[in-house]
Order: structure tokens, then sequence, then C-alpha cells
């Protein structure tokens, strides 16, 4: 014979409910956790590809944009100017018009694309003095409105992402408490015999804490599978469309991603541990 | 061999003035003041409801006074912080009336609870478990689960868990209840082994007048709310020895 048997019993019907619930609430907020960071993802990568970029709406004639792009293409910090030819102009409208959509006596503004050098600021100001002292209507865009936008909209997805982490860890925290209570009073009798033996509070939440803490672990890698197994899905579903699906949240599964799945169960442990600790060492503070 | 503890000096368990009330009219113990010398065994007697559990509760740190003090080894307990009450009670061994066991351990775990409380080694009290559980018989029962052994047995292994760690005080709830005369004198033998060999103070709460009458032991009586100190000669000897009502 031996002391191995452990001082509190094995897991009960309860516990394999507590397991679904928490499971439940790591695959939502390790789902969460992924969008938010795909909405910031997607920030960047949108915000990036544009920053930098110029583009001057040139009001005349062909002549005019010619100069136009000349005088741009002058301005100190700007690296790279030049006019688009109606050709391009037209691949610019083609995601609205289609290809071969737009008629060909339809006027189009004459654009002149450009580039700003790295870390150069003040660009689009200086285009538009130079623009201005040449006597050249046009208007310049720097894309600075486009980006705060998407910024505004991406990090306003992100932070409803974040919340509903937040929430949904909060509310996990808040069921492991009420079942470590549960657990407390359906052991009331371990818990008494071990505190009359000379049992400290530490011993005692110790045992809960372990317990509670498998669990935790357990059911947030479940839930983090479970995440991952949507995600992929999701991932899935947008290749079979050829990527055309823009509501979906960009998932790509990434290294970041993986680090959210990877912590999904070790905070639902660390968590399910902390609610378990402070839940008995306050049921026991009411004890002698 | 134990070392000198100076505290062993000063009464065992001392109750000053101490009341205890669930309720404004439900006094259940009554400005009660005694104590217990270090080594000495007593009984403690009284009819059903007199307050004994509840005496021996206060006693075993399960209860605090509505008022007054309760001293163990020379400590103020109500003084104590919580890992203080913890230290206190590891040289206290309790025998339940209800035994108290754990039931999805075995005899053997039970028995050694207190050891694996107090972070013992196994290999280090493994023989001594074994042993005291032979000798309190149940040597081909160690494995067993409580929900196989007898009312008997249940109280042996949970006498077995009081004294396992050589306590300097055992307080027991009719330790000999549910066995037969010759298991009852069995352990009452090992209880005054304890009490000559490492002056362990006994506190027993009892309805068995003729098991206090052999022991020549001091006895209290609780009554209404009241403790008086008798000599165990003076326990009545009618109604076959015991007190009940």
């Amino acid at each position: 014979m031996s002391s191995s048997s452990p001082l509190l019993p094995k897991q009960d019907a309860r516990e394999a409910a507590l397991f679904f619930v928490v499971s439940a609430l790591c695959f939502l907020a390790a789902l969460a956790g992924l969008c938010a960071r795909s909405a910031y993802a997607a920030a960047d990568k949108w915000t990036d590809r544009v920053t930098g970029e110029i583009t001057v709406r040139v009001r005349g004639d062909d002549a005019a944009a010619a100069r136009a792009a000349m005088i741009v293409s002058s301005v100190p910090g700007m690296q790279e100017a030049h006019a688009l030819s109606r050709e391009q102009a037209e691949d610019l409208l083609k995601p609205w018009l289609g290809a071969g959509g737009v008629p060909a006596d339809l006027p189009l503004p004459h654009l002149i694309a450009a580039e700003a050098a790295p870390g150069a600021s003040g660009v689009a100001d200086s285009v538009a003095k130079a623009l201005k002292a040449a006597d050249i209507d046009a208007t310049v865009d720097d894309h600075v409105v486009f980006s705060a936008d998407v910024a505004r909209a991406t990090d306003s997805a992100g932070l409803v992402a974040l919340a509903a982490v937040a929430l949904l860890g909060a509310t996990a925290i808040a069921v492991i408490a009420f079942a470590t209570h549960s657990a407390l009073l359906a052991r009331r009798d371990i818990v008494e015999v071990l505190h009359l033996t000379g049992a400290r509070d530490g011993f005692i939440s110790s045992l809960f804490e372990r317990r509670f803490m498998m669990l935790g672990v357990e059911a947030g890698t479940s839930g983090a599978l479970l995440a991952f197994a949507a995600a992929a899905f999701i991932l899935f579903v947008v290749k079979q469309s050829d990527q055309k699906i823009w509501l979906l949240p960009q998932l790509s599964l990434s290294l970041a991603d993986g680090l959210i799945l990877g912590l999904t169960p070790l905070v639902a442990g660390i968590a399910a541990m902390l609610a378990a600790r402070v839940t008995v060492l306050r049921s026991l503070s009411e004890m002698l | 061999m134990r070392e000198r503890d100076d505290s062993l000096d000063e009464p065992a368990v001392r109750f000053d003035r101490i009341s205890l009330s669930y309720g404004p009219e439900t006094d259940v113990l009554s400005d009660v003041s005694m104590s217990l010398a270090p080594g000495s065994m007593t009984f403690l007697t009284g009819p059903s409801g007199a307050g004994k559990s509840t005496l021996l509760k206060l006693a075993y740190l399960a209860l605090r006074p509505t008022a007054g003090r309760v001293s163990l080894f020379g400590v103020d307990t109500g003084r104590l912080k919580r890992p203080g009450l913890a230290n206190l009670r590891r040289r206290i061994g309790v025998v339940f009336q209800e035994f108290r066991l754990l039931d999805h351990l075995t005899a053997y775990e039970n028995a050694a609870l207190p050891l694996r409380v107090a972070g013992d080694h196994e290999r280090r009290y493994r023989d001594d478990v074994v042993e005291l559980l032979r000798w309190v018989g149940l040597g081909d029962r160690m494995d067993a689960k409580p929900a196989t052994l007898s009312g008997g047995e249940k109280q042996r292994v949970a006498i077995a868990r009081a004294v396992v760690v050589k306590p300097d005080l055992i307080i027991a709830d009719e330790p000999t209840g549910s066995v037969d005369d010759d298991m009852g004198d069995r352990l009452m033998r090992l209880f005054r082994e304890l009490n000559k060999r490492l002056n362990t103070t006994l506190l027993i709460a009892t309805h068995d007048l003729a098991m206090v009458r052999k022991s020549n032991a001091d006895v209290l009586r609780l009554a209404d709310g009241m403790v008086v100190r008798q000599p165990a000669m003076a326990m009545p000897e009618a109604g076959a020895g015991s007190e009940t009502q």
C-alpha cells in the first residue's frame, strides 16, 4: 500500500460540465484573438501599401499633366513620379466597371502616381506648393485620410475583438470561481478533516489549484484546437472562393496566430489556478 | 526521543470563562473554566446534548467561543494567526464521533493522513503506520476503503489517524462507542500507553461510566452548560455503567 491516492477525489460530472463550458469559452476567446490580430494585420497591410504614395489629379490638358509630372518629380524628397496613361487609368476602374467597361469618349482625370522617398516628410505639401507656384490646377492626395479611416476602422474592429477576449476571459474566470466554490462545498467534509489535521490554507488551496489548473490547460487546449480548426476552415473557404470573400476575417495561421493558440491553454490554466486559489482561500478564511 | 518543549509545562488545555451560544437564547456553554494538566488523562461525561462535543470542538480548534479564552499548551489561541493555529492543530490528535474518514482513501491512507499533511515522506512513516494498523487489528484491511469497513473498523482507523503523529494532546469523542468490549479495552490500553510513555494529554468524551471507573482518571462532568470536576470513583455505578438520555 502507499499514499498515492490524490487527497481530492477524481473529477466528477460537475467538472466534466465545467470542462465543456471552459473549452467553449476558450474556443471563442481564441477565435476572437485571431480576429483581433487579423484586423490589426489587415490595417498594417493596407496602410503600408499607401504610405509614401502620392496621387496628383491634374485638371487640364495632356500638356499640363506632363508639366505637372516634371514638377512633381523635381520636388525634394520625391523618389519617383510619372503620369498615368489612359490605359493605366482605365485599369484602376476595372474592379468597378469591368474590362472594357470604360467608354472611349469618357473623360478620365489626368493622374500622376508619385512615391516619396522612405522617411521623407511633408512631401505632399511641397508638391502642392510647387504646382500652385507653377499655376497648375491640381489636387494632391497623400492618402492620409484613407489611411486614417482604415486605421480607425481596424482599430475599432480590433478593440471590439479584444473586448470580446477580455469578456470571455472574465466569464471563464467567474465560471471557474463559481465551480471551485461548488467543489469546495461538495468536498467540505474533506477540507474540514484536512484543516483539523493541521493542513495549512496554502496546502488545501494547492490541491484545488492543481486540479483546476489542469482543467484549465486541458479545456484551453481543446478550445485552441477547435479555434485552429475553425480558422483553417475559414482559410479553406477563402482559398476555394479565390480570396474574393472580403467580409471574412483575413486569417492566415501565421506565427502570431500560433502564439495566440499556444497561449490559450497557458492563460486558461493560470486563470483557472488563480480563480481557484482566491476562492479557496476566501472560503477557508471563514473557518477558524 | 523527543526534545523537551517548555510549553508542555503549561496546562495542555485551559478554558477561561468560556461561553458559547448559537443564538440569543441558545447557550450551549456558559462561563466554563477548566484546565487539563500536561500528561493527564481526563474523561468528559454528561448527558446527551449537554455540550460535550461542543466543548471538544472548542478544544480542538474547530469552534471559536462567543466569550472567554481557550489556551492550548500555554498559547492563547485567540491571538494566533492561521499558520499558528495550523501548527497547534498538528499537536492534537482528534477522534471524531462520526469518524470522518475520507471515503476515497484506503484505511492506510486515512491513518497516514496527518503525516502526509505535515509533509513527511512516505518512506519514513510507512512502517510505523503499518505497525499501528496491525496493532489495532487492521493488518489485513489496510487497502480497504471506508465504505467496506464495519463501524468498529472505521473507529479503529480514526483512532490510528489520531495517534499516528504521537500528538501532545488527544481529544476523542466516544472512541470506543462502536467497538466490542475487548477492542474497547485494547484501544483504551493504547491511549494509556501514549499517556504514560509520551506524556500525551488525553481528553475523552464518553457515556461509558464503567470504563471511566476502571480508568481511575480525572472526570469532568458537563451538565446545564457547566463543568464540574469529580474523581472517577465518584461516578455512579448504577445503570450498567452507561449514561444516556
